[in-house]
């Protein structure tokens, strides 16, 4: 079972969503994040995206059970690429399979928001202009 | 005791460094350790808010840390 994944490689939505099904499913409810062409006025040539791999899956697979539980949505994968992308690439896959499409929406919601608030990922714009690390809001501890 | 520090991200390109190792006193705490860094990296200064796991997980400054802990150091996060 590959419910959490952090890798190099690009991945395949239809894989993803077929390893997913089952029976209970009435919907399956994807989110797919790619790469943008352009940031803040800048155009982007690419990006590299550097992980603290150990970490993001532990709390990959802590998100996942929290919208499990939170929403009673069947299940959930998440896919998250690191390294060098090129623009319109996949960065990043959320699919969730529920009975119903109200629950797969609002689970869907939520683990885009925390994985945005606290999985160690970060994303680097390199654009004609120079090279800059987008660095999110601040949501965990202080130092 | 000996603790294994990881940079990430802007802060590990700003100070040059991916990992280093520190010794500390035992009953050192997490805030402590970080103002230790801040001293020998005055660059990590810089950041208005600054994350801190240890052994794979947020932590408060308080944290109590013991011999061979991974502290982690990084600016908040960017996936997604």
């Amino acid at each position: 079972m590959m419910m959490i994944v952090v890798t190099k490689e690009d991945f395949s939505v239809d894989s993803v969503l077929n390893e997913l099904r089952s029976r209970e499913m009435g919907a399956l409810v994807t989110f797919v994040g790619v790469v943008r062409g352009h940031s803040q006025g800048r155009d982007v040539d690419r990006i590299e995206i550097q992980v603290y791999e150990e970490m993001a899956k532990a709390q990959l697979k802590a998100i996942r059970e929290e919208a499990m539980e939170k929403y009673g949505v069947e299940d959930v994968a998440i896919v998250h690429r690191y390294g060098s992308l090129k623009i319109s690439e996949n960065i990043m896959m959320i699919a969730v399979g529920a009975g119903h499409r109200s629950e797969g929406f609002e689970a869907c919601r939520f683990i885009l928001e925390r994985i945005k608030e606290s999985v160690p990922i970060w994303k680097k714009e390199i654009t004609p202009e120079g090279d800059f690390w987008v660095e999110g809001e601040e949501h965990g501890r202080k130092g | 005791m000996k603790i294994e520090v990881r940079y990430f991200a802007s802060i590990r390109d700003r100070i040059g460094l991916d990992q280093e190792e520190v010794e500390t006193p035992s009953g050192t705490s997490l805030g402590d350790l970080y103002d230790k860094l801040k001293e020998t990296h005055e660059a990590l200064g810089e950041w208005n808010s600054v994350l801190l796991a240890v052994n794979g997980e947020y932590m408060e400054p308080d944290q109590i840390l013991s011999e061979g802990d991974v502290v982690a150091v990084f600016p908040p996060v960017s996936g997604g």
